[in-house]
């Protein structure tokens, strides 16, 4: 759809095509201006937009970076991008994570001998950072219930990611190594861990099984093999190249995410449930019909009025589209034989005894487990909690923030009047205040399972994922400046 | 007629640059005070200035060059885009300011067009509009339509806003006649305030269209997207200065022989208005701060120094707010940078700009404070704007409406009655000079120790006082006492747009014309209405008089008119380019000597015996009776036309004697001043003949 127009009006793709031809400087504004005119906004688009641009940051020629610059750099940036737009913060998760593979690269270099892959014992602050490739989901593990483990090779049975880094990481070759590392990681990680573990999954997994807290997505993870490649090279690494090459994985990550959720449908919904869900949502989609190609199963679906409504329809009219660079599109679940119901989000209470489990799409998740949804999203969670229903989150990693949320209010944003009363009804609006608030607060307690890439976990674990993927120094990255300047 | 390869087709329009122009300067007074020191575009609403708002919203629609067109206070628009982002390396567009000279829109328009600056389709917005709609599907159809067809030269938006809107003019209520199967704007008129709505359609419009809309429900936010040829337009006819009475109307009027037709886009989602009078600025600031134009909202910080945030009930403060513990800020309000509140004191609705200190126990509603303004203890103000550093006494009362410009200073314990304005500069004669100077303080309006005077509108705008207050007795009929009546501001368009209808006064002549009847009358009519419109289209485009004529010749012969007729035509047609010339802001010698001097043989070519001459003058008698100061255009023309010897001085005698001139009350008021030219004419002839004989003597 927006292809076909003049293709004036500033995007993600047209962002993207700029990249190219602006300098850096530009660029970061322009993206700071398209955040602030919610230009690019949602969850993934954000995503995408700030690993390319911090790309082009680290990739910035004629510079030489060291680590300690390439970090001040990339905090700079990455503060004025939060500054410009706070609630969305797959931006900031993106820069942090970003900041955390300089600093692992940056750590490499200071002592490559440290390196776990060579020296077979990760310290702890190396080895936090260089996690496994692992080769299995972990979905397995949803303690709603006790699937079949995913079969081996569903690396190569993924669909649509021919040409991703999974493909290159993702292979058997590399496994035998993790074991070693996973082991000596369990070992040296806080004494708690394999407990939790335990409690964590009440079928009683062993703890071997469960996700090692070194558990990262396994594409994002470099290889070992590279690793020890890199870790030959005498003294000096590039630090640019390895930054990009870690950036380029977290792209790779962004694009396959969908699909890696997609691949634990089959554990999480079965023949003949009844399934609600809200608004559109790329993820919940792929989820759904990787499911309905083999079962059958009814989906009421909540239309999310008034922000989301139309999307919504035509998700369910014509299934599913990508939310702002639309190459691909997926048939609707109808044509594969699910009965899709749309009911206005006022119905979901009165038909939620009948609905077997509810599917979300958050707009992020903060590390008490809690997230922010589509308005609309705190009744579904609480008419769940009501009848006991289970509420299951679908979210990639990156929509992972390890923001912990005090005042949530402020994380909510509010939009434009005019979806929820005509601009028009002018007697109207004059005397009364509308509000449209365009997210809601779903607290932890009231999910059941997150499933990310890396599989199903419980909310109350995210904060260690959030560990495994975050460093503690950039969680704030303003007051981590100011630490630095007494440092300095 | 433009030289554009469009055949070329998709791709290549793709590539084509998007450009705009935002017209910086209002040509307007409504803002008085405030304009009087600062341009219209830099005042601020929400505490951004307005032109930050159009620029940002052309940046979101992906314009790649802006020119600003400038007529006055050039300079600090240009020191401020200079120092603003979008001058900047990061700027998404190049900007250029054009200076000029113009003293309206059309000036503005002209001035383009001579530097060529335009390469192909832009977008023409004014410096103060408000906007986030989306613009993709507007640009869109008005390429398809060009693609179609050359003549579609000019694209409207405007924005549907039901019945009453807060943000729709309500003063002059703009109606659009559309043709809903080519979104052709077909006819185009502004519905005088206070009348009952009533609209002149052409005939031709009803035949030539199955379905027409009339649309009064729109917001005409100043947007529209014109060509080059649109451009072209603008320097074909010299006098045009205003985008809508004059260019669409006057394109719309040469349809028939141009073909050119200008086509309006409705939007129905998203937010466009204008802030061109204090009422729209005082509606406009209400919906950005009940996020109606969001994401334009104080707390998206476009401004990379801004640091709002939204609190619940829409209450938007910025870091460093210093908010004594017994003060109550509430809803709607927005509070800028390091503002002190005191103990005690009440904000509501209110904008409050940066470093400005509140003191004690002060009431503040619906009140409009700019940057660094200072409120003494106990006061109250009430629906007004305090300017940028303008400081306000103890136990001072701000009544609603009441506007008080930069750096004024209103002593303790002052009452500022309902809409006074109060400012330190006016402006120095003479009315197209902008400079100022500073006036002499009156104690009695800003107290011992103030500094400022009452601005008074002086006579030439003293239609626009007129209008402000009668506007604000209708409003507050209908729409009771909240506050924003006050604001009403008078209107020159609108005054303009009075002088353009056609056909109110044909009816007025019919008495004295002749005693016709019946169908012959109704010809006569139909003859007088075309006659003199097209002969004020001519005066008004400054056409050649013998081409004038030559039409006028034309017409007399298709409808068989007589010459009384035609006479008649050509004094209406006269006084209305002198009504209308005095609206533009001439003096009524001026006007009638840019309107008749060019046009001498226009008349002499009608009126040639006393007897004609007599006849002329007493239709245009007739038709000043309604006209703005009718009895002082009368005495000028009556000189002119003496002094040219187009009339002489019988036919002024005659004139003066026939009964029919002094037939009523007004008429005979309208023609007392021409006295002394009648008295000193009669006498000239009598001193021509003493001459001539002298001479002969010699």
């Amino acid at each position: 759809m927006p292809s076909s127009v003049v293709g004036q009006t500033p995007s993600l793709t047209t962002f993207l095509k700029s990249l190219k031809q602006n300098d850096i400087e530009n660029s970061i504004e322009l993206f700071i201006s398209l955040l602030k005119r919610r230009q690019i906004k949602n969850s993934r688009p954000c995503a995408i937009a700030t690993t390319h641009l911090l790309l082009r940051v680290v990739a910035e020629p004629k510079r030489k970076w060291d680590a300690q610059k390439l970090i001040a750099r990339v905090r700079h940036v990455g503060r004025r991008l939060i500054a410009a737009q706070p609630r969305e913060m797959a931006v900031g998760n993106i820069v942090r994570r970003v900041l955390g593979v300089i600093r692992e690269v940056a750590e490499r270099d200071e002592d490559p001998l440290t390196d776990s892959e060579i020296s077979g014992s990760a310290s702890p602050i190396t080895g936090e950072f260089q996690r496994p490739a692992l080769p299995t989901r972990f979905s397995e593990f949803s303690p709603l219930h006790g699937a079949a483990a995913m079969p081996h090779n569903m690396h190569s049975g993924r669909p649509g990611t021919a040409d991703s880094m999974a493909m290159e990481f993702g292979g058997t070759p590399q496994r035998p190594a993790l074991l070693s590392t996973n082991a000596s990681y369990a070992g040296q990680g806080p004494p708690g861990t394999s407990l939790f573990s335990i409690l964590q999954h009440p079928q009683g997994r062993s703890p071997m099984a469960t996700p090692p807290p070194g558990t990262q997505s396994p594409v994002t993870g470099p290889s070992p093999s590279r690793r020890a490649i890199a870790g030959e090279i005498p003294e000096k690494l590039d630090i640019k190249a390895e930054v990009i090459d870690g950036i380029k994985e977290l792209q790779d990550e962004l694009d396959v995410v969908d699909n890696q959720i997609a691949e634990s449908a089959l554990d999480h919904i079965h023949s003949n449930e009844i399934i609600l869900t809200h608004t559109s949502s790329q993820t919940v989609q792929k989820f759904l019909l990787t499911d309905a190609r083999k079962r059958k199963f009814t989906l009421f679906h909540a239309e999310a009025y008034p922000n989301n409504h139309e999307a919504t329809h035509a998700t369910i009219l014509n299934g599913a589209q990508g939310e702002d660079d639309s190459d691909e599109r997926w048939k609707p679940l109808t044509s594969l034989g699910i009965t899709v119901i749309l009911i206005p989000d006022t119905a979901v209470f009165a038909l939620m005894s009948r609905i077997n489990k509810v599917i979300l799409a958050p707009h992020a998740v903060l590390a008490n487990g809690s997230l922010i949804a589509a308005a609309g999203a705190s009744t579904i969670a609480l008419a769940a909690k009501t009848h006991h229903v289970p509420v299951v989150v679908l979210s990639g990693v990156y929509k992972l923030s390890p923001v912990y949320p005090f005042d949530t209010d402020e994380l909510i944003e509010y939009g434009d009047p005019s979806k929820v009363v005509p601009f028009e009804e002018a007697e109207f609006t004059d005397k009364v205040d509308i509000v449209n608030p365009l997210y809601d607060w779903v607290d932890c307690d009231l999910v059941d399972l997150y499933i990310t890439n890396l599989g199903g976990h419980a909310p109350s674990y995210l904060y260690r994922i959030v560990a495994d993927h975050y460093r503690m120094e950039d969680i704030d990255l303003n007051a981590k400046q100011d630490a630095v300047v007494k440092k300095g | 007629m433009a030289p554009k390869a469009r055949k070329t087709g998709e791709p290549l329009e793709a590539k084509e640059t998007l450009q705009a122009v935002i017209i910086a300067d209002s040509y307007e007074d409504r803002f008085l005070p405030f304009t009087l020191e600062r341009p219209r575009c830099l005042l601020t609403l929400a505490n951004m200035p307005l032109i930050e708002y159009t620029c940002e919203w052309l940046a979101s629609v992906g314009v790649e060059e802006v020119f600003v067109c400038s007529g006055n206070h050039t300079d600090q628009v240009e020191t401020y885009l200079n120092n603003s982002r979008w001058t900047k390396d990061t700027s998404p567009f190049s900007l250029e300011v054009v200076r000029s000279t113009s003293t309206s829109v059309g000036d503005a328009m002209r001035d383009l067009d001579q530097k060529g600056l335009m390469k192909g389709d832009f977008i023409c917005v004014y410096g103060d509009v408000i906007a986030n709609i989306p613009f993709d599907a507007a640009l869109k159809a008005h390429r398809a339509r060009r693609e179609k067809s050359k003549n579609a030269i000019m694209t409207m938006v405007l924005r549907e806003a039901g019945d009453y809107h807060r943000t729709k003019d309500q003063h002059h209520r703009r109606c659009f006649v559309i043709d809903p199967e080519t979104d052709r704007c077909i006819h185009y008129e502004q519905v005088r305030p206070r009348t009952s709505p009533r609209l002149n359609i052409p005939e031709e419009v009803l035949k030539d269209h199955v379905e027409i809309d009339m649309r009064e429900d729109l917001i005409d936010c100043g947007i529209d997207i014109y060509t080059p040829d649109a451009l072209a337009q603008w320097s074909d006819s010299f006098d045009w200065k205003l985008p809508r009475q004059d260019f669409v109307h006057g394109v719309l009027q040469d349809f028939e022989t141009f073909g050119r037709t200008i086509h309006t886009y409705i939007v129905n989602e998203g937010y466009a208005a204008r802030v061109n009078t204090l009422r729209a600025y005082d509606a406009t600031t209400k919906d950005v701060v009940s996020r109606w134009a969001f994401p334009y909202c104080p707390d998206t910080n476009i401004l990379a120094d801004q640091s709002y945030q939204l609190q619940k009930g829409n209450l938007y403060k910025e870091d460093g707010v210093v908010l004594a513990r017994s003060s109550t800020v509430s809803h709607r309000s927005v509070l800028g940078k390091a503002t002190s509140i005191g103990e005690g004191s009440v904000i509501t609705n209110s904008i409050i700009g940066r470093r400005c200190v509140i003191g004690r126990r002060v009431r503040v509603e619906n009140a409009y404070i700019w940057d660094d303004a200072r409120v003494g203890d106990d006061t109250v103000i009430e629906t007004a704007v305090i300017a940028n550093e303008a400081s306000i006494g103890k136990k001072c009362h701000v009544k609603r409406g009441a506007l008080v410009s930069y750096g004024v200073r209103i002593a303790d314990g002052v009452t500022v009655e309902e809409n006074t304005r109060i400012t330190r500069f006016k402006r120095k004669r003479g009315y197209d000079n902008n400079e100022v100077c500073q006036g002499v303080t009156d104690p009695k309006v800003v107290g011992e120790g103030g500094e400022g005077f009452r601005l008074d509108l002086d006579e030439d705008e003293e239609y626009m006082y007129e209008a402000m207050l009668a506007g604000a007795q209708e409003l507050n009929v209908t729409t009771d006492g909240d506050g924003i009546s006050d604001f009403e501001s008078g209107d020159e368009e609108d005054e303009y747009a009075h002088s353009r209808e056609p056909t109110s006064r044909s009816g007025s002549f019919t008495s004295i014309a002749s005693d016709e009847s019946g169908e012959t009358k109704r010809d006569h009519a139909k003859f007088h209405r075309e006659a003199s419109d097209s002969i004020f289209d001519g005066l008004q485009r400054e056409q050649d008089p013998d081409h004038i004529q030559l039409e006028l010749q034309a017409q007399r012969l298709t409808e068989n008119a007589e010459d009384n007729q035609i006479r008649r035509a050509v004094a209406v047609a006269f006084s209305r380019r002198i009504a209308n010339l005095i609206e533009g802001g001439r003096t009524a010698k001026e006007a009638v000597a840019t309107a008749i001097l060019p046009n001498q043989r226009l008349i002499k070519a009608c009126v040639k015996e006393a007897g004609e001459q007599a006849e002329f003058l007493l239709f245009l008698q007739t038709d000043l009776v309604h006209r703005a100061q009718g009895s002082k255009v009368l005495l000028h023309v009556a000189f002119v036309l003496a002094g040219e010897d187009m009339v002489d001085g019988d036919g002024l005698e005659m004139w003066w004697e026939d009964p029919r001139s002094v037939a009523t009350e007004e008429l005979k008021k309208v023609r007392a001043e021409t006295q002394p030219v009648v008295d000193q004419m009669a006498g000239e002839s009598e001193d021509d003949d003493d001459e001539e004989e002298e001479s002969d003597d010699e």
